[in-house]
């Protein structure tokens, strides 16, 4: 046996040591991660915020110009019109297309043959770049020759000015967005479902609840993690809507489809303003944190 | 081999490399009656689907007389215009030559992404070439205190007439005498399924450019004569009349068609009056559509009847390496017979004074813009804020085509935007 015997204070300071070794250990495993987040998160995140006092800095040396960046963005009525039109057409696109996508994925749960076929079939429109989105639509929606407006015609005998219409436009373009997005929700959607637990269900069962019991009591609250996640994402890439409205509108008719990040890249590109579109980006980027903010509470484990 | 031998030949070789290497740099640029040497790059706008091979014709020329230059080109996008050119200052390794249009060089220069070229273009050696551009384009070229480029080329914004629909309407020899005579002739040819009239509506399809003339003809600008607030004061009847054309149902339903949209729908006979722009013709002249057409101009104005039209220039950027090159490739690009050659193989105006008269010799239409058109033109105020002005005001004039607006209340809120984006 061995009787080897270590004062207190040498106790502690190996302990402190091991304690050192266990930190050291863990930030050498995260170094790499570490630095990868400082290079292309914290560095370009601090550099923007910088740039939000300055003007220039692109193409001519950056002058420091104070808070004038921020003033001018809380008494831009457009900026406050871009962040409205960006957080009306989440609130249209997000529920939509979860809604779409739970349907689907509900449907392909459902069946055993041909699912993947079904599947491949949900996830396509996913698949399609943006440019060829817009150009199937216009022959979708266009006030002459668009397949939806020969409908309209022949039921209502008006045809419908889909993108040029300030009331239509922004609904039109969360459609084509619901309809590129569905695929990837309802197969996320699905992966959560089959991951539930199925004896629950089959509990469920004996117990004499119905489908419609089961969706609402078991599917939904389980899937809350799910939808957690969702939720957010979801959020987080809505709020940063442009290719779509940059391709079918340009912002128009009259700034109803101008979101956040299509008034960044008109600040930055084509004003040549790169303070300012540095301070609408810092702007945007408050708003997702907000709102994720919000979203974490409203998902919070209440157990 | 003894190892001396080997480094004595060594040595010799050597030595023979540069003698060869400055002996061949002697005698190339005399074989070729160049002087200047390196390597160059040209970013423009494409004006046709075959502009590389347009371009590369150039290229070949100036090879002929400066071989120690390699130019390469490279395109744009129009639409990403502002993005790519942008990121390409940015980088600070831009192309050496940019063709650059009056809306948004000025930009450029005030941010010093471009050669201030006063001294160039105003050289002993070149005054000749110079004065054969008129001053209005040097106008356009030229911002502050400096000028930026060398004008080559415009582009007219025209009016198509469908002369079919208005002879059938009794209307051909009246429809531009005044407004109201335009207003009657577009009523009298709007009937089902055709339109009277057509203007862009859309800030996306550069809606103002058809805007302009009426503008223009009512005395006003968007700046004031010093550039110093809105010059939009006097626009407003005209600015009405426009509206009026929309409320009075004689256009394709508001902000339903892109620019090219309504061109197709001229080009099959279904709009009487269209507003476009002269690479159009080209179109129309390869696939001639079933009714005699014509290009026209808006009616006259209080203040006179101008013509809409926007300039190229051929600048250097301040960054470029080899500026001296580049320079000699502006001079060879904008030549009487290089830029004439491209103008009509793109159906874009010329300013050039002394091959106005030998060009489009088979294309009438571009003959008359060239000929009658281009002397009335009026450009816009190289401003560097002038983009972002016309911008900014635009989606007024596009809610007002709508209805609900007047002239008078266009004209109030644009110059508000505009005193705004001065200050």
């Amino acid at each position: 046996m061995n009787d080897t015997t270590v004062s207190a204070t040498e106790h502690r300071r190996l302990r402190r040591w091991l304690v050192l070794r266990r930190n050291l250990t863990a930030y050498l495993f995260l170094a790499p991660a570490l630095v990868f987040f400082g290079t292309f998160l914290v560095w370009p995140g601090l550099s923007l915020f910088v740039q939000t006092f300055q003007t220039g800095g692109v193409m001519s040396p950056a002058v420091f110009v104070g808070t004038e960046n921020w003033e001018r963005t809380f008494a831009d009525p457009l900026v406050l019109k871009t962040i409205w039109n960006t957080l009306r057409y989440c609130l249209m696109a997000i529920p939509a297309v979860f809604v779409i996508a739970m349907i689907f994925a509900l449907a392909l749960n459902s069946i055993s043959v041909g699912q993947t076929a079904f599947k491949t079939m949900i996830y396509y429109p996913t698949l399609q770049p943006i440019l060829i989105a817009a150009l199937m639509f216009t022959f979708v929606l266009h006030q002459d020759f668009g397949v939806l407006n020969i409908v309209m015609r022949a039921i209502a005998g008006e045809p419908v000015n889909f993108l040029g219409n300030e009331d239509l436009a922004m609904p039109t373009i969360a459609m084509v967005e619901v309809w590129k997005g569905m695929g990837f929700w309802a197969l996320l959607f699905l992966a959560g479902i089959q991951n539930l637990p199925k004896d629950l269900y089959h509990a469920a069962e004996l117990d004499g609840a119905g489908p419609v019991r089961r969706f609402f009591q078991l599917t939904l609250p389980l899937l809350k993690p799910t939808f957690f996640f969702s939720v957010t994402f979801a959020t987080i890439v809505n709020l940063q809507v442009f290719d779509s409205i940059f391709i079918l509108t340009d912002g128009g008719p009259f700034h109803s489809t101008a979101s956040t990040t299509w008034y960044i890249y008109r600040s930055l590109f084509t004003f040549s303003e790169p303070g300012y579109g540095a301070t609408l980006s810092f702007v945007l980027v408050l708003v997702v944190l907000v709102l994720t903010a919000i979203q974490s509470y409203a998902f919070r484990d209440r157990r | 081999m003894n190892i001396r031998i080997l480094l004595r030949s060594m040595t010799m070789g050597a030595l023979a490399i540069p003698v060869t290497v400055g002996f061949g740099l002697w005698t190339s640029p005399v074989q070729g009656g160049g002087h200047v040497s390196g390597d160059i790059t040209m970013i423009k706008g494409p004006h046709s689907a075959d502009e590389a091979r347009f371009e590369a014709m150039i290229i070949d020329d100036f090879k002929a007389v400066e071989p120690g230059v390699n130019v390469e080109f490279t395109t744009y996008d129009w639409a990403n215009m502002n993005a790519e050119l942008t990121a390409g200052f940015a980088s600070g390794n831009p192309a050496d030559v940019l063709y650059l249009v009056d809306l948004i060089y000025p930009n450029y220069a005030e941010q010093g992404a471009l050669l201030d070229m006063s001294d160039l273009v105003n050289s002993e050696e070149w005054a000749e070439e110079r004065a054969l551009i008129p001053e209005f384009a040097w106008d356009l070229a030229r911002q502050g205190d400096g000028t930026w480029g060398v004008p080559v080329l415009g582009a007219v914004y025209n009016i198509f007439i469908n002369k079919d629909l208005l002879a059938e309407a009794g209307v051909l020899d009246t429809w531009n005498n005044s407004y109201a005579d335009m207003m009657d002739a577009a009523r009298k040819t709007t009937a089902d399924g055709v339109y009277g009239f057509s203007v862009r509506s859309r800030t996306g399809d550069f809606a103002f450019w058809d805007w302009f003339p009426y503008v223009h003809n009512a005395g006003a600008d968007i700046l004031n004569d010093d550039w110093s607030g809105c010059g939009l004061w006097g626009a407003e009847a005209a600015t009405q009349f426009l509206i009026d054309m929309h409320e009075a149902g004689v256009t394709p339903p508001i902000g339903s068609m892109s620019t090219q949209e309504q061109f197709d729908l001229f080009k099959g006979g279904k709009i009487a009056i269209y507003h476009g722009e002269t690479p159009q013709i080209g179109e129309l002249n390869a696939n001639p559509p079933g009714f005699d057409w014509d290009v026209a101009y808006a009616p006259p104005g209080e203040h006179g009847q101008t013509v809409m039209g926007n300039f190229g220039i051929l600048s250097i950027a301040s960054a470029s390496p080899n500026q001296d090159a580049a320079w000699e490739f502006v001079k060879h690009w904008a030549s009487g017979p290089q830029v004439g050659r491209f103008a009509e193989q793109v159906n874009l105006q010329v300013v050039r004074e002394d091959i106005i008269a030998d060009m489009f010799a088979d294309n009438a239409a571009m003959r008359k813009v060239q000929q009658e058109f281009v002397p009335r033109v009026q450009g816009i105020q190289p401003h560097p804020q002038i983009l972002k002005i016309l911008q900014s005001i635009w989606p007024v004039a596009e809610q007002a085509y709508r209805g609900g607006m007047t002239g008078e209340q266009v004209i109030e809120r644009m110059c508000a935007i505009t005193d705004e984006i001065l200050e």
